[in-house]
C-alpha cells in the first residue's frame, strides 16, 4: 500500500490529492467507480489504442477492481483515475440566460458550448476532428460572450451615461457655421511590448479662412506666409503639429501658430510697399500696361476724329472700357476658354468700332 | 387629509425618472466629436467579421449614427528567408501575413458618448486584433483670433524695420 502510494505520488495526479477532493463528493466517486466497472467491461478492446486526451476517454481505462486476474495498465496511467463528470451541456435547457454561461470573454470550453462544432483539416476521407480537446477551437478568438441579447444588456446599461447631440447641429454645415475649427487626433490600441505609439502625439488643425475675421489683404498675406498648407479649391488651411512630445502641448502648438499668424497678416509692413506685379496673386487692371495701351489708344482716335478733349475718366466709366476690362481679367485670372477668348474678341470689336 | 399627505411623497418618487447613481453630471461642456473613424486590422476575416456585426449593433444600441462600414481589400506582406542556418542558398523558405481592414465611420458623437462607446469596443477587442481611431473635434474660433490685436494696442511709432 505504502508503495502504490509512493508510485502514485510522485504523478501528476496524487492519490492523496484525490481522496481530499473526493470528501465534498463522496457520491460522485462511488457513481464514478460504478461507471469505471462498466466502462471497463465495455472498454477492453480499446486498450491498444494510444491515450488520447480527451476527457471522455478516461471511462475507457479499467477500473480499481480487476475483472478478470490482474490487469495490466499501458503506460503510467494512475491506478484510480478520477472519470469526468457529464459535461455541463448535456443539462442545458433551450431557453437559458446564455450571458450567465459565458458573461466575460473566455476560452473556448467544449463542455460548455453546446454546438456540435467541427475544426481542423479533415481526417484521410474523414470529417474535421470534433470539439472535444481541439486546439483550434480555443485558439480562435470566440464571440461567445457577445450574443446580440448579451450586448443589448451591456448598451442598456451604458446607456444612461451617454449623452444627446444638440439637435440644432444635424448638418456639417450647421456644425461649420458655428464651430469652424476642427482638430483631428489619433488614438492607437494595439498588443504588443509597449502599449504606447509614437504617432499618437500628432494632432491636425483645419480652418476654413472665410470663417474667420480677415480682410482682402490679410487674407493674401496669409496665403503667403503659410505657403503649402492652404488648398485654394477648399479654402481650408490645415496645420499639423508634432514637434512637441505630447497630445496637448501639440494642440496649444497649434492654435499658437493660428493665432500667431492671423495677428502678422493684419499687420502692414513697411517693405510691404514694395511688392511688384510678379508678387501679385491675381491680375489687377489698374494701373497696368492693358489699361494705358486702351487709354491711350482711344484718346488718339478721339483726336483723329478731332472730338473735344475727353477725360480719362469718362473714357474709363464708358460701356466698351468697362467690358474690356472684364475680359481681359477674366483672361488673365481665369484659363484660356472658348468663351472667355470670344468674349475677349467682341470686347476688342466694340472698343475699336471695327465691324466684323 | 393627513393620509393624503404623507402618501403624496411616495406617489411622488413614482413618477420622477429613477436617476442611476453612479451617472454624475459635470457643468463643463462637452467637446463635440463631428466624426469617429475606427480602422480595426486583424489576421483573420471571420474574427474581423464578428467584431463588425457586435460594433454596428452596439452603436445602433447605444443611439450613434453610423455613416458607413468600409472594408479595405486586404494586404499581404510576402517575404523570403534562408532555410537553413549555415549555406544552402538555393533552398529558401517563405513565409507571408494578411493583414484585414475594416473601417467603421460614425457620425455626431459627444465626448461622453464617444468616451462610452470607445471604451466598450475596445474592451472587447479580440486577441491580435489592433484598431485605430481618428477623432474629429470641432472647436469655435478661439476669444483671441476674433480680432486682430493691433485694434487694442496702443499706437506705437516703429522707428526701424524689423528684419
Amino acid at each position: 500500500m505504502a508503495a502504490g502510494a509512493g508510485r502514485c505520488c510522485r504523478a501528476g495526479l496524487s492519490h492523496g490529492a484525490l481522496l481530499s477532493w473526493a470528501l465534498p463528493f463522496p457520491v460522485a466517486l462511488s457513481q464514478a467507480v460504478l461507471s469505471r466497472t462498466a466502462g471497463g467491461a465495455l472498454g477492453t478492446p480499446r486498450w491498444g489504442r494510444a491515450a488520447s486526451s480527451s476527457a471522455a476517454a478516461v471511462s475507457g481505462r479499467e477500473g480499481p477492481q480487476p475483472r478478470e486476474g490482474s490487469v495490466r495498465r499501458r503506460g503510467r496511467t494512475p491506478q484510480f483515475v478520477r472519470s469526468a463528470a457529464p459535461p455541463r451541456t448535456e443539462r442545458m435547457a433551450v431557453d437559458q440566460d446564455w450571458s450567465s454561461v459565458y458573461p466575460t470573454a473566455a476560452a473556448f470550453r467544449p463542455a460548455s458550448v453546446p454546438l456540435p462544432i467541427r475544426m481542423g483539416y479533415p481526417v484521410k476521407r474523414g470529417v474535421p476532428p470534433p470539439k472535444e480537446g481541439n486546439l483550434e477551437l480555443i485558439k480562435i478568438p470566440n464571440f461567445l460572450h457577445l450574443t446580440p441579447p448579451a450586448i443589448k444588456k451591456h448598451c442598456a446599461a451604458l446607456k444612461d451615461f451617454c449623452t444627446e447631440w444638440p439637435s440644432a447641429l444635424d448638418s456639417d454645415e450647421k456644425c461649420e457655421q458655428h464651430f469652424p475649427i476642427e482638430i483631428e487626433t489619433v488614438d492607437y490600441v494595439s498588443s504588443g511590448i509597449s502599449i504606447w505609439n509614437p504617432k499618437a502625439r500628432v494632432v491636425t488643425l483645419r480652418v476654413k479662412l472665410s470663417n474667420l475675421n480677415l480682410d482682402d489683404h490679410a487674407k493674401k498675406k496669409l496665403i503667403k506666409l503659410v505657403g503649402e498648407r492652404y488648398c485654394r479649391e477648399t479654402d481650408v488651411l490645415t496645420i499639423t503639429t508634432d514637434r512637441c512630445p505630447l497630445r496637448r502641448q501639440n494642440y496649444d502648438y497649434g492654435m499658437h501658430l493660428l493665432t500667431v499668424l492671423y495677428h502678422e497678416s493684419w499687420k502692414t509692413e513697411k517693405w510691404e510697399s514694395e511688392k511688384s506685379e510678379e508678387d501679385m496673386e491675381e491680375y489687377i487692371w489698374e494701373n497696368s500696361h492693358s489699361q494705358k495701351n486702351a487709354l491711350d489708344t482711344l484718346l488718339q482716335i478721339k483726336t483723329s476724329e478731332n472730338v473735344s478733349n475727353v477725360t480719362k475718366e469718362e473714357l474709363l466709366a464708358s460701356e466698351v472700357v468697362k467690358n474690356y476690362r472684364n475680359s481681359v481679367i477674366a483672361l488673365k485670372n481665369n484659363s484660356e476658354t472658348e468663351s472667355n477668348m470670344s468674349q475677349y474678341k467682341e470686347s476688342v470689336k466694340k472698343l475699336l468700332n471695327i465691324q466684323a | 387629509n393627513l393620509m393624503g399627505a404623507r402618501l403624496s411623497g411616495s406617489y411622488g418618487d413614482t413618477q420622477e425618472p429613477k436617476t442611476n447613481p453612479l451617472v454624475s453630471i459635470s457643468d463643463e461642456p462637452e467637446t463635440l466629436y463631428k466624426r469617429l473613424s475606427i480602422l480595426i486590422k486583424g489576421h483573420d476575416k471571420a474574427v474581423l467579421d464578428s467584431y463588425e456585426y457586435f460594433a454596428v449593433l452596439a452603436a445602433k444600441e447605444l443611439g450613434i449614427s453610423v455613416e458607413k462600414v468600409d472594408k479595405p481589400p486586404k494586404t499581404i506582406e510576402r517575404f523570403t528567408l534562408l532555410k537553413s542556418v549555415h549555406i544552402y542558398k538555393k533552398h529558401r523558405v517563405q513565409y507571408e501575413m494578411r493583414t484585414h481592414y475594416m473601417c467603421l465611420e460614425l457620425k455626431y458623437l459627444t465626448s461622453s458618448t464617444a468616451a462610452v462607446y470607445l471604451e466598450y469596443v475596445q474592451r472587447n477587442l479580440p486577441e491580435g486584433v489592433a484598431m485605430e481611431v481618428k477623432k474629429t473635434k470641432i472647436e469655435k474660433i478661439p476669444e483671441h483670433i476674433r480680432k486682430p490685436v493691433w485694434d487694442t494696442l496702443p499706437q506705437v511709432e516703429e522707428t526701424e524695420v524689423k528684419s
